[in-house]
Protein backbone atom coordinates (compact mmCIF):
# COMPACT_ATOMS: atom_id res chain seq x y z
CA UNK A 1 0.00 0.00 0.00
CA UNK A 2 1.23 3.44 -0.83
CA UNK A 3 0.15 6.75 0.66
CA UNK A 4 1.13 10.39 0.47
CA UNK A 5 0.25 12.63 3.39
CA UNK A 6 0.38 16.32 2.48
CA UNK A 7 0.58 18.82 5.33
CA UNK A 8 -0.01 22.42 4.29
CA UNK A 9 -1.54 25.67 5.46
CA UNK A 10 -2.71 27.37 2.35
CA UNK A 11 -3.18 27.52 -1.36
CA UNK A 12 -0.68 26.45 -3.95
CA UNK A 13 0.47 29.30 -6.19
CA UNK A 14 3.12 27.92 -8.55
CA UNK A 15 3.20 25.23 -11.21
CA UNK A 16 0.81 22.46 -12.12
CA UNK A 17 -2.48 21.97 -10.31
CA UNK A 18 -2.08 19.88 -7.14
CA UNK A 19 -5.50 18.37 -7.84
CA UNK A 20 -4.21 16.98 -11.12
CA UNK A 21 -1.05 15.74 -9.42
CA UNK A 22 -3.20 13.92 -6.86
CA UNK A 23 -5.27 12.37 -9.65
CA UNK A 24 -2.04 11.07 -11.17
CA UNK A 25 -1.07 9.61 -7.79
CA UNK A 26 -4.37 7.79 -7.54
CA UNK A 27 -3.85 6.42 -11.03
CA UNK A 28 -0.52 5.02 -9.79
CA UNK A 29 -2.24 3.32 -6.86
CA UNK A 30 -1.11 5.91 -4.33
CA UNK A 31 -3.70 7.44 -1.99
CA UNK A 32 -3.28 11.13 -1.14
CA UNK A 33 -4.43 12.45 2.25
CA UNK A 34 -4.30 16.14 3.12
CA UNK A 35 -4.14 17.95 6.45
CA UNK A 36 -4.52 21.70 6.63
CA UNK A 37 -2.82 23.10 9.74
CA UNK A 38 -4.24 26.33 11.07
CA UNK A 39 -3.45 27.74 14.49
CA UNK A 40 -4.72 31.29 14.23
CA UNK A 41 -7.44 32.52 11.96
CA UNK A 42 -8.79 30.42 9.13
CA UNK A 43 -7.39 28.81 6.06
CA UNK A 44 -9.74 30.70 3.78
CA UNK A 45 -12.43 29.32 1.53
CA UNK A 46 -10.05 28.88 -1.38
CA UNK A 47 -7.47 27.03 0.68
CA UNK A 48 -9.94 24.70 2.31
CA UNK A 49 -11.58 23.91 -1.02
CA UNK A 50 -8.20 23.06 -2.54
CA UNK A 51 -7.36 20.78 0.38
CA UNK A 52 -10.68 19.04 -0.09
CA UNK A 53 -10.22 18.72 -3.84
CA UNK A 54 -6.67 17.32 -3.60
CA UNK A 55 -7.89 14.61 -1.22
CA UNK A 56 -10.90 13.79 -3.41
CA UNK A 57 -8.72 13.50 -6.50
CA UNK A 58 -6.20 11.42 -4.56
CA UNK A 59 -8.85 9.07 -3.18
CA UNK A 60 -8.04 10.05 0.37
CA UNK A 61 -9.25 12.05 3.36
CA UNK A 62 -8.86 15.70 4.25
CA UNK A 63 -9.08 17.61 7.50
CA UNK A 64 -8.25 21.03 8.83
CA UNK A 65 -6.87 21.04 12.38
CA UNK A 66 -4.74 23.05 14.79
CA UNK A 67 -1.26 21.85 15.80
CA UNK A 68 -2.50 20.23 19.06
CA UNK A 69 -4.60 17.74 17.06
CA UNK A 70 -2.01 17.18 14.37
CA UNK A 71 -0.40 13.98 15.67
CA UNK A 72 -3.73 12.30 16.36
CA UNK A 73 -5.16 13.32 13.00
CA UNK A 74 -2.14 12.00 11.09
CA UNK A 75 -2.46 8.60 12.77
CA UNK A 76 -6.21 8.42 12.30
CA UNK A 77 -5.91 9.23 8.59
CA UNK A 78 -3.10 6.81 7.91
CA UNK A 79 -4.89 4.03 9.72
CA UNK A 80 -8.26 4.71 8.08
CA UNK A 81 -6.69 4.83 4.65
CA UNK A 82 -4.95 1.50 5.17
CA UNK A 83 -8.24 -0.05 6.22
CA UNK A 84 -10.09 1.54 3.30
CA UNK A 85 -7.59 0.32 0.75
CA UNK A 86 -8.02 -3.21 2.07
CA UNK A 87 -11.78 -2.79 2.32
CA UNK A 88 -12.06 -1.70 -1.30
CA UNK A 89 -10.11 -4.74 -2.45
CA UNK A 90 -12.23 -7.00 -0.25
CA UNK A 91 -15.45 -5.36 -1.47
CA UNK A 92 -14.40 -6.16 -5.01
CA UNK A 93 -14.00 -9.80 -4.08
CA UNK A 94 -17.34 -9.81 -2.27
CA UNK A 95 -18.95 -8.35 -5.39
CA UNK A 96 -17.33 -11.04 -7.51
CA UNK A 97 -18.73 -13.76 -5.27
CA UNK A 98 -22.21 -12.34 -4.65
CA UNK A 99 -22.67 -10.64 -8.00
CA UNK A 100 -23.60 -7.39 -6.28
CA UNK A 101 -23.52 -5.56 -2.98
CA UNK A 102 -20.66 -5.01 -0.57
CA UNK A 103 -19.47 -5.81 2.91
CA UNK A 104 -22.34 -3.84 4.44
CA UNK A 105 -24.90 -6.15 2.85
CA UNK A 106 -23.52 -9.39 4.31
CA UNK A 107 -25.37 -11.05 7.20
CA UNK A 108 -23.66 -10.44 10.58
CA UNK A 109 -21.94 -13.81 10.92
CA UNK A 110 -20.35 -13.65 7.44
CA UNK A 111 -19.46 -10.00 7.89
CA UNK A 112 -17.70 -10.79 11.14
CA UNK A 113 -15.45 -13.27 9.34
CA UNK A 114 -14.66 -10.89 6.50
CA UNK A 115 -13.85 -8.05 8.91
CA UNK A 116 -11.47 -10.36 10.78
CA UNK A 117 -9.61 -10.77 7.49
CA UNK A 118 -9.69 -7.01 6.79
CA UNK A 119 -8.26 -6.33 10.27
CA UNK A 120 -5.58 -8.94 9.74
CA UNK A 121 -4.51 -7.52 6.37
CA UNK A 122 -4.64 -3.93 7.67
CA UNK A 123 -2.13 -4.90 10.33
CA UNK A 124 0.17 -7.02 8.20
CA UNK A 125 0.14 -5.58 4.66
CA UNK A 126 3.31 -3.66 3.81
CA UNK A 127 2.89 0.13 3.84
CA UNK A 128 4.89 2.97 2.35
CA UNK A 129 4.01 6.47 3.47
CA UNK A 130 5.58 9.61 2.02
CA UNK A 131 5.06 12.75 4.10
CA UNK A 132 5.07 15.96 2.11
CA UNK A 133 5.47 19.02 4.29
CA UNK A 134 4.71 22.55 3.18
CA UNK A 135 7.65 24.62 4.48
CA UNK A 136 6.64 27.97 3.04
CA UNK A 137 7.14 31.01 5.28
CA UNK A 138 3.73 30.87 6.99
CA UNK A 139 4.38 27.27 8.11
CA UNK A 140 7.56 28.15 9.99
CA UNK A 141 6.06 28.42 13.50
CA UNK A 142 4.31 25.07 13.01
CA UNK A 143 7.25 22.98 11.82
CA UNK A 144 8.36 21.93 15.31
CA UNK A 145 4.89 20.53 15.96
CA UNK A 146 4.91 18.82 12.56
CA UNK A 147 8.21 17.16 13.40
CA UNK A 148 6.90 15.87 16.75
CA UNK A 149 3.81 14.54 15.04
CA UNK A 150 5.92 12.73 12.45
CA UNK A 151 7.94 11.09 15.21
CA UNK A 152 4.74 10.02 16.93
CA UNK A 153 3.31 8.62 13.71
CA UNK A 154 6.52 6.69 13.08
CA UNK A 155 6.23 5.15 16.55
CA UNK A 156 2.73 3.91 15.72
CA UNK A 157 3.81 2.51 12.35
CA UNK A 158 6.75 0.78 13.95
CA UNK A 159 4.27 -1.15 16.10
CA UNK A 160 2.53 -2.60 13.02
CA UNK A 161 3.26 -6.20 12.19
CA UNK A 162 3.63 -5.47 8.50
CA UNK A 163 6.62 -3.72 6.99
CA UNK A 164 6.07 0.03 7.36
CA UNK A 165 8.32 2.64 5.83
CA UNK A 166 8.23 6.42 6.02
CA UNK A 167 9.94 9.03 3.91
CA UNK A 168 9.81 12.79 4.43
CA UNK A 169 9.88 15.60 1.85
CA UNK A 170 9.48 19.33 2.22
CA UNK A 171 8.71 21.95 -0.38
CA UNK A 172 9.62 24.35 -1.92
CA UNK A 173 13.21 23.31 -2.61
CA UNK A 174 16.15 25.55 -3.34
CA UNK A 175 16.03 26.72 -6.97
CA UNK A 176 15.21 24.07 -9.49
CA UNK A 177 13.74 21.38 -7.29
CA UNK A 178 10.06 21.38 -6.40
CA UNK A 179 10.57 19.32 -3.26
CA UNK A 180 13.52 18.15 -1.17
CA UNK A 181 13.95 14.68 0.31
CA UNK A 182 14.65 15.04 4.05
CA UNK A 183 14.61 11.36 4.93
CA UNK A 184 14.54 8.37 2.60
CA UNK A 185 12.46 5.24 3.28
CA UNK A 186 13.01 4.16 6.85
CA UNK A 187 11.53 1.64 9.26
CA UNK A 188 12.94 3.13 12.46
CA UNK A 189 11.70 6.03 14.55
CA UNK A 190 15.26 6.59 15.70
CA UNK A 191 16.23 7.61 12.14
CA UNK A 192 14.11 10.72 12.51
CA UNK A 193 16.37 13.30 14.08
CA UNK A 194 16.13 16.93 13.17
CA UNK A 195 14.28 17.09 9.91
CA UNK A 196 13.73 20.73 9.15
CA UNK A 197 16.63 22.29 11.03
CA UNK A 198 18.21 24.28 8.27
CA UNK A 199 15.39 25.08 5.89
CA UNK A 200 15.40 28.53 4.39
CA UNK A 201 11.81 29.62 4.17
CA UNK A 202 10.44 30.95 0.94
CA UNK A 203 7.10 32.35 -0.01
CA UNK A 204 6.07 30.21 -2.97
CA UNK A 205 3.92 27.11 -2.54
CA UNK A 206 4.38 24.76 -5.53
CA UNK A 207 2.15 22.01 -4.14
CA UNK A 208 1.45 20.39 -7.51
CA UNK A 209 5.06 20.04 -8.66
CA UNK A 210 5.99 18.79 -5.17
CA UNK A 211 3.45 15.97 -5.39
CA UNK A 212 4.82 15.02 -8.81
CA UNK A 213 8.32 14.93 -7.32
CA UNK A 214 7.16 12.48 -4.62
CA UNK A 215 5.46 10.34 -7.27
CA UNK A 216 8.76 10.17 -9.10
CA UNK A 217 10.42 8.96 -5.94
CA UNK A 218 7.82 6.22 -5.53
CA UNK A 219 8.46 5.41 -9.20
CA UNK A 220 12.24 4.89 -8.87
CA UNK A 221 11.66 2.40 -6.13
CA UNK A 222 9.04 0.46 -7.96
CA UNK A 223 11.43 0.16 -10.89
CA UNK A 224 14.06 -1.45 -8.68
CA UNK A 225 11.60 -3.82 -7.11
CA UNK A 226 9.91 -4.63 -10.38
CA UNK A 227 12.92 -6.54 -11.67
CA UNK A 228 12.40 -9.31 -9.16
CA UNK A 229 8.69 -9.28 -8.57
CA UNK A 230 7.21 -8.66 -11.97
CA UNK A 231 5.95 -12.18 -12.34
CA UNK A 232 4.63 -12.56 -8.80
CA UNK A 233 2.49 -9.43 -8.65
CA UNK A 234 0.74 -8.76 -11.88
CA UNK A 235 -2.00 -6.44 -10.63
CA UNK A 236 -0.05 -3.96 -8.52
CA UNK A 237 -2.21 -1.15 -9.86
CA UNK A 238 -4.53 -1.33 -6.87
CA UNK A 239 -1.80 -0.15 -4.59
CA UNK A 240 -1.83 -3.36 -2.59
CA UNK A 241 -0.10 -6.66 -3.15
CA UNK A 242 -2.02 -8.77 -5.61
CA UNK A 243 -1.45 -11.94 -3.66
CA UNK A 244 -4.16 -11.15 -1.15
CA UNK A 245 -7.40 -12.71 -2.20
CA UNK A 246 -10.04 -13.40 0.38
CA UNK B 1 -11.86 12.09 15.47
CA UNK B 2 -14.09 10.33 12.99
CA UNK B 3 -14.74 12.77 10.25
CA UNK B 4 -16.05 11.20 7.12
CA UNK B 5 -14.01 11.52 4.00
CA UNK B 6 -15.19 10.92 0.50
CA UNK B 7 -14.47 7.20 0.60
CA UNK B 8 -16.18 6.21 3.80
CA UNK B 9 -19.40 4.48 2.90
CA UNK B 10 -21.48 5.07 5.98
CA UNK B 11 -22.83 8.51 6.67
CA UNK B 12 -22.85 9.90 10.18
CA UNK B 13 -26.08 9.10 11.96
CA UNK B 14 -28.46 11.69 13.35
CA UNK B 15 -29.05 11.51 17.12
CA UNK B 16 -31.83 9.15 18.20
CA UNK B 17 -34.64 10.69 20.20
CA UNK B 18 -36.33 9.11 23.24
CA UNK B 19 -39.21 6.83 22.33
CA UNK B 20 -37.79 5.97 18.92
CA UNK B 21 -37.85 2.26 18.08
CA UNK B 22 -34.82 0.61 16.50
CA UNK B 23 -35.67 -2.65 14.76
CA UNK B 24 -33.02 -5.22 13.86
CA UNK B 25 -32.99 -6.22 10.21
CA UNK B 26 -31.55 -9.71 10.71
CA UNK B 27 -32.85 -10.78 14.10
CA UNK B 28 -36.01 -8.69 14.29
CA UNK B 29 -35.67 -7.51 17.89
CA UNK B 30 -37.18 -4.13 18.71
CA UNK B 31 -35.49 -1.68 21.05
CA UNK B 32 -37.01 1.51 22.44
CA UNK B 33 -34.58 4.39 22.94
CA UNK B 34 -34.63 5.77 26.47
CA UNK B 35 -31.83 8.32 26.50
CA UNK B 36 -28.27 9.03 25.38
CA UNK B 37 -25.61 7.43 27.61
CA UNK B 38 -22.41 8.61 25.99
CA UNK B 39 -20.15 8.77 22.96
CA UNK B 40 -17.15 6.58 22.33
CA UNK B 41 -14.57 6.70 19.56
CA UNK B 42 -16.50 4.15 17.50
CA UNK B 43 -20.08 5.11 18.18
CA UNK B 44 -22.87 6.52 20.31
CA UNK B 45 -24.38 4.56 23.19
CA UNK B 46 -28.06 4.77 24.17
CA UNK B 47 -30.00 3.34 27.07
CA UNK B 48 -32.77 1.15 25.62
CA UNK B 49 -35.25 -1.53 26.59
CA UNK B 50 -36.75 -4.34 24.53
CA UNK B 51 -40.19 -3.26 23.40
CA UNK B 52 -42.78 -4.48 25.89
CA UNK B 53 -40.19 -5.51 28.46
CA UNK B 54 -38.59 -3.88 31.45
CA UNK B 55 -34.90 -4.90 31.33
CA UNK B 56 -32.58 -2.11 30.30
CA UNK B 57 -29.70 -2.52 27.86
CA UNK B 58 -27.05 -0.31 26.33
CA UNK B 59 -27.20 -0.06 22.54
CA UNK B 60 -24.23 1.22 20.56
CA UNK B 61 -24.70 2.69 17.10
CA UNK B 62 -21.49 2.65 15.07
CA UNK B 63 -20.09 5.54 13.03
CA UNK B 64 -18.35 3.11 10.72
CA UNK B 65 -19.33 -0.48 9.92
CA UNK B 66 -15.75 -1.80 9.93
CA UNK B 67 -14.73 -0.22 13.23
CA UNK B 68 -17.90 -1.39 14.94
CA UNK B 69 -17.61 -4.90 13.51
CA UNK B 70 -14.02 -5.23 14.77
CA UNK B 71 -15.21 -4.17 18.20
CA UNK B 72 -18.01 -6.74 18.02
CA UNK B 73 -15.49 -9.40 16.97
CA UNK B 74 -13.35 -8.66 20.02
CA UNK B 75 -16.41 -8.79 22.29
CA UNK B 76 -17.71 -12.07 20.89
CA UNK B 77 -14.34 -13.82 21.09
CA UNK B 78 -13.92 -12.52 24.63
CA UNK B 79 -17.36 -13.84 25.45
CA UNK B 80 -16.64 -17.33 24.14
CA UNK B 81 -13.27 -17.36 25.91
CA UNK B 82 -15.00 -16.48 29.17
CA UNK B 83 -17.66 -19.12 28.68
CA UNK B 84 -14.95 -21.75 28.18
CA UNK B 85 -13.14 -20.56 31.28
CA UNK B 86 -16.27 -20.44 33.40
CA UNK B 87 -17.12 -23.98 32.40
CA UNK B 88 -13.72 -25.00 33.68
CA UNK B 89 -13.91 -23.13 36.95
CA UNK B 90 -17.71 -23.36 37.36
CA UNK B 91 -17.79 -19.84 38.69
CA UNK B 92 -20.01 -17.34 36.94
CA UNK B 93 -18.06 -14.20 36.14
CA UNK B 94 -20.17 -11.04 36.07
CA UNK B 95 -18.71 -10.14 32.69
CA UNK B 96 -19.73 -13.31 30.89
CA UNK B 97 -22.95 -11.84 29.54
CA UNK B 98 -21.64 -8.45 28.48
CA UNK B 99 -22.46 -8.72 24.79
CA UNK B 100 -26.00 -9.63 23.69
CA UNK B 101 -26.42 -9.28 19.94
CA UNK B 102 -25.39 -7.34 16.86
CA UNK B 103 -27.67 -6.26 14.05
CA UNK B 104 -28.37 -3.60 11.42
CA UNK B 105 -31.29 -1.21 11.72
CA UNK B 106 -34.07 -2.05 9.30
CA UNK B 107 -34.59 1.66 8.77
CA UNK B 108 -31.44 3.61 8.03
CA UNK B 109 -29.35 0.45 7.78
CA UNK B 110 -26.85 1.57 10.43
CA UNK B 111 -25.01 -1.16 12.34
CA UNK B 112 -25.51 -1.49 16.10
CA UNK B 113 -24.95 -3.91 18.92
CA UNK B 114 -26.63 -4.47 22.26
CA UNK B 115 -24.80 -5.02 25.53
CA UNK B 116 -25.49 -5.21 29.22
CA UNK B 117 -26.21 -1.84 30.79
CA UNK B 118 -23.46 -1.01 33.25
CA UNK B 119 -24.95 1.42 35.73
CA UNK B 120 -22.63 3.71 37.62
CA UNK B 121 -20.40 6.75 37.47
CA UNK B 122 -17.04 7.14 35.71
CA UNK B 123 -14.11 6.30 37.98
CA UNK B 124 -12.77 9.84 38.43
CA UNK B 125 -16.16 11.15 39.55
CA UNK B 126 -16.62 8.22 41.88
CA UNK B 127 -13.25 8.73 43.60
CA UNK B 128 -13.59 12.49 43.88
CA UNK B 129 -16.93 11.97 45.60
CA UNK B 130 -16.11 9.01 47.80
CA UNK B 131 -12.43 9.58 48.51
CA UNK B 132 -9.23 8.03 47.21
CA UNK B 133 -9.24 5.34 49.92
CA UNK B 134 -11.44 3.37 47.50
CA UNK B 135 -8.57 3.07 45.02
CA UNK B 136 -7.11 -0.07 46.63
CA UNK B 137 -10.34 -1.99 46.07
CA UNK B 138 -11.26 -0.53 42.67
CA UNK B 139 -7.69 -1.00 41.44
CA UNK B 140 -7.80 -4.66 42.41
CA UNK B 141 -11.04 -5.17 40.49
CA UNK B 142 -9.64 -3.40 37.44
CA UNK B 143 -6.48 -5.52 37.49
CA UNK B 144 -8.71 -8.59 37.76
CA UNK B 145 -10.58 -7.49 34.63
CA UNK B 146 -7.33 -6.83 32.78
CA UNK B 147 -6.00 -10.26 33.76
CA UNK B 148 -9.15 -11.85 32.38
CA UNK B 149 -8.72 -9.99 29.09
CA UNK B 150 -5.03 -10.88 28.83
CA UNK B 151 -5.73 -14.56 29.53
CA UNK B 152 -8.05 -14.52 26.52
CA UNK B 153 -5.32 -12.99 24.36
CA UNK B 154 -6.54 -9.39 24.22
CA UNK B 155 -5.38 -6.06 25.56
CA UNK B 156 -7.75 -3.23 26.48
CA UNK B 157 -5.62 -0.48 24.94
CA UNK B 158 -7.39 2.76 25.79
CA UNK B 159 -7.48 2.43 29.58
CA UNK B 160 -8.46 5.69 31.32
CA UNK B 161 -10.85 6.76 34.10
CA UNK B 162 -13.52 7.69 31.55
CA UNK B 163 -13.64 4.06 30.40
CA UNK B 164 -14.20 2.64 33.88
CA UNK B 165 -17.69 2.63 35.41
CA UNK B 166 -18.10 2.17 39.12
CA UNK B 167 -21.43 1.16 40.62
CA UNK B 168 -22.86 2.85 43.70
CA UNK B 169 -21.34 0.17 45.93
CA UNK B 170 -17.89 0.05 44.41
CA UNK B 171 -17.97 -2.56 41.65
CA UNK B 172 -15.78 -1.47 38.73
CA UNK B 173 -16.34 -2.49 35.10
CA UNK B 174 -14.49 -1.65 31.90
CA UNK B 175 -16.65 -0.03 29.25
CA UNK B 176 -15.95 0.90 25.61
CA UNK B 177 -13.89 -1.89 24.05
CA UNK B 178 -13.20 0.22 20.95
CA UNK B 179 -9.46 0.21 21.66
CA UNK B 180 -9.24 -3.48 22.52
CA UNK B 181 -7.33 -5.80 20.23
CA UNK B 182 -5.25 -8.97 20.06
CA UNK B 183 -2.00 -9.07 22.03
CA UNK B 184 1.15 -8.27 19.96
CA UNK B 185 -0.78 -6.13 17.44
CA UNK B 186 -0.33 -2.37 17.24
CA UNK B 187 -2.57 -0.44 19.65
CA UNK B 188 -5.54 0.99 17.73
CA UNK B 189 -6.79 3.70 20.05
CA UNK B 190 -5.04 5.38 22.90
CA UNK B 191 -5.14 8.58 24.93
CA UNK B 192 -1.95 10.65 25.12
CA UNK B 193 -1.42 10.68 28.88
CA UNK B 194 -2.02 6.97 29.25
CA UNK B 195 0.08 5.95 26.27
CA UNK B 196 3.51 4.40 26.80
CA UNK B 197 4.76 5.85 23.51
CA UNK B 198 3.79 9.38 24.53
CA UNK B 199 6.17 9.17 27.50
CA UNK B 200 8.98 7.68 25.40
CA UNK B 201 8.75 4.65 27.67
CA UNK B 202 8.25 1.92 25.08
CA UNK B 203 6.53 0.84 21.89
CA UNK B 204 2.87 0.95 20.88
CA UNK B 205 2.72 -2.79 20.46
CA UNK B 206 -0.15 -4.05 22.60
CA UNK B 207 1.25 -6.29 25.31
CA UNK B 208 0.27 -6.87 28.94
CA UNK B 209 2.62 -4.21 30.21
CA UNK B 210 1.05 -1.63 27.87
CA UNK B 211 -2.21 -1.95 29.82
CA UNK B 212 -0.34 -1.95 33.14
CA UNK B 213 1.45 1.26 32.16
CA UNK B 214 -1.87 2.89 31.29
CA UNK B 215 -3.27 1.64 34.60
CA UNK B 216 -0.35 3.19 36.51
CA UNK B 217 -0.92 6.54 34.79
CA UNK B 218 -4.60 6.20 35.66
CA UNK B 219 -3.65 5.90 39.35
CA UNK B 220 -1.33 8.91 39.11
CA UNK B 221 -4.05 10.91 37.38
CA UNK B 222 -6.53 10.08 40.14
CA UNK B 223 -4.11 10.93 42.95
CA UNK B 224 -2.04 13.78 41.51
CA UNK B 225 -3.57 15.21 38.34
CA UNK B 226 -1.74 18.53 38.69
CA UNK B 227 1.64 16.79 38.85
CA UNK B 228 0.82 14.74 35.76
CA UNK B 229 -0.30 17.85 33.91
CA UNK B 230 3.01 19.51 34.74
CA UNK B 231 5.06 16.55 33.58
CA UNK B 232 3.21 16.43 30.26
CA UNK B 233 4.00 20.08 29.51
CA UNK B 234 7.63 19.36 28.59
CA UNK B 235 9.01 19.07 25.08
CA UNK B 236 8.03 15.76 23.51
CA UNK B 237 11.65 14.58 23.22
CA UNK B 238 12.40 15.14 26.90
CA UNK B 239 9.28 13.48 28.28
CA UNK B 240 10.14 10.21 29.91
CA UNK B 241 8.82 7.43 32.08
CA UNK B 242 11.18 8.66 34.81
CA UNK B 243 9.06 11.79 35.22
CA UNK B 244 6.14 9.56 36.08
CA UNK B 245 8.23 7.46 38.45
CA UNK B 246 9.24 10.66 40.25
CA UNK B 247 5.58 11.62 40.56
CA UNK B 248 4.80 8.21 41.99
CA UNK B 249 7.61 8.52 44.54
CA UNK B 250 5.98 11.67 45.92
CA UNK B 251 2.79 9.83 46.83
CA UNK B 252 2.25 9.37 50.57
CA UNK B 253 1.49 5.64 50.19
CA UNK B 254 4.94 4.10 49.74
CA UNK B 255 3.68 0.62 48.89
CA UNK B 256 1.54 2.02 46.11
CA UNK B 257 4.49 4.11 44.93
CA UNK B 258 6.74 1.08 44.54
CA UNK B 259 4.01 -0.86 42.73
CA UNK B 260 3.53 2.03 40.30
CA UNK B 261 7.27 2.26 39.78
CA UNK B 262 7.38 -1.37 38.67
CA UNK B 263 4.40 -0.98 36.35
CA UNK B 264 5.85 2.17 34.76
CA UNK B 265 9.17 0.45 34.15
CA UNK B 266 7.50 -2.58 32.60
CA UNK B 267 8.80 -4.65 35.50
CA UNK B 268 5.91 -7.10 35.77
CA UNK B 269 6.22 -10.12 33.51
CA UNK B 270 2.46 -10.76 33.53
CA UNK B 271 -0.60 -8.88 34.65
CA UNK B 272 -1.42 -11.78 37.01
CA UNK B 273 1.84 -11.05 38.83
CA UNK B 274 0.94 -7.35 38.95
CA UNK B 275 -2.48 -8.16 40.34
CA UNK B 276 -1.14 -10.46 43.06
CA UNK B 277 1.41 -7.88 44.10
CA UNK B 278 -1.32 -5.20 44.26
CA UNK B 279 -3.51 -7.51 46.30
CA UNK B 280 -0.76 -8.34 48.79
CA UNK B 281 0.71 -4.88 49.25
CA UNK B 282 -1.54 -2.08 48.04
CA UNK B 283 -4.97 -3.56 48.67
CA UNK B 284 -4.35 -5.10 52.12
CA UNK B 285 -2.38 -2.16 53.40
CA UNK B 286 -5.36 0.04 52.68
CA UNK B 287 -7.78 -2.55 53.86
CA UNK B 288 -6.43 -2.87 57.40
CA UNK B 289 -5.16 0.61 57.92
CA UNK B 290 -6.89 1.99 61.03
CA UNK B 291 -8.16 5.50 60.63
CA UNK B 292 -5.83 7.77 62.61
CA UNK B 293 -8.05 10.01 64.71
CA UNK B 294 -6.91 13.23 66.32
CA UNK B 295 -7.81 13.60 70.00
CA UNK B 296 -10.24 16.50 70.31
CA UNK B 297 -9.05 19.46 72.36
CA UNK B 298 -11.88 19.33 74.87
CA UNK B 299 -10.99 15.72 75.73
CA UNK B 300 -7.39 16.65 76.55
CA UNK B 301 -8.65 19.49 78.73
CA UNK B 302 -11.10 17.26 80.52
CA UNK B 303 -8.41 14.67 81.09
CA UNK B 304 -6.06 17.24 82.61
CA UNK B 305 -8.86 18.54 84.80
CA UNK B 306 -9.67 15.04 86.07
CA UNK B 307 -5.97 14.47 86.87
CA UNK B 308 -5.90 17.67 88.89
CA UNK B 309 -9.06 16.61 90.67
CA UNK B 310 -7.53 13.23 91.49
CA UNK B 311 -4.36 14.80 92.84
CA UNK B 312 -6.39 17.21 94.88
CA UNK B 313 -8.60 14.40 96.23
CA UNK B 314 -5.57 12.27 97.18
CA UNK B 315 -3.97 15.25 98.85
CA UNK B 316 -7.21 16.08 100.63
CA UNK B 317 -7.72 12.49 101.87
CA UNK B 318 -4.21 12.02 103.23
CA UNK B 319 -3.89 15.48 104.59
CA UNK B 320 -6.76 15.09 106.91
Amino acid sequence: MKQILLITDGCSNVGESPVMAAAHARQDGITVNVIGVVDYGTIGELGSREIDDIAKAGGGLSRIVGTPQLAQTMQMMTRKTVVQTIQQAVNKEVKKILGEGSLDDLPPAKRSQVVTVVDELSETAPLRLALLIDASASMKPKLAAVEDAIRDLALSLEAREGDSEISVFHFPGSTSEAAVLDMDWSRNVSDIRTLFGKIRMKGATPTGPAIFKVLEHFGYDTLDEHQGRLAAHSDEGEGMPGGYVV
Amino acid sequence: MKEKGCLVGTSSNPPRSPGEVIVGKWRGNRYVVNRLLGKGANGTVYLVNRQGRREKYALKIGYDMLDLQSEINVLTSLQSCRVRRDQRTRGASPMSAYFLEADDASEGGFPFYVMRYVQGTPLHYFLSRKGSSWLGLIGLQLLDRLCGLHECGFIFGDLKPENVMVSEYGIAELIDFGGAGPISRSVKQFTEWHDRGYWNAGSRIGDESYDLFAFAVLCLRLLDEAGLQNASRQLPQTRSGDDLIKLAAQLPDKKLASWLRLALKGGFSTSAEARDMWKRHVYTSRHYKPEPMATPGWLTGAFALSLCLLAFTVYWIYHF
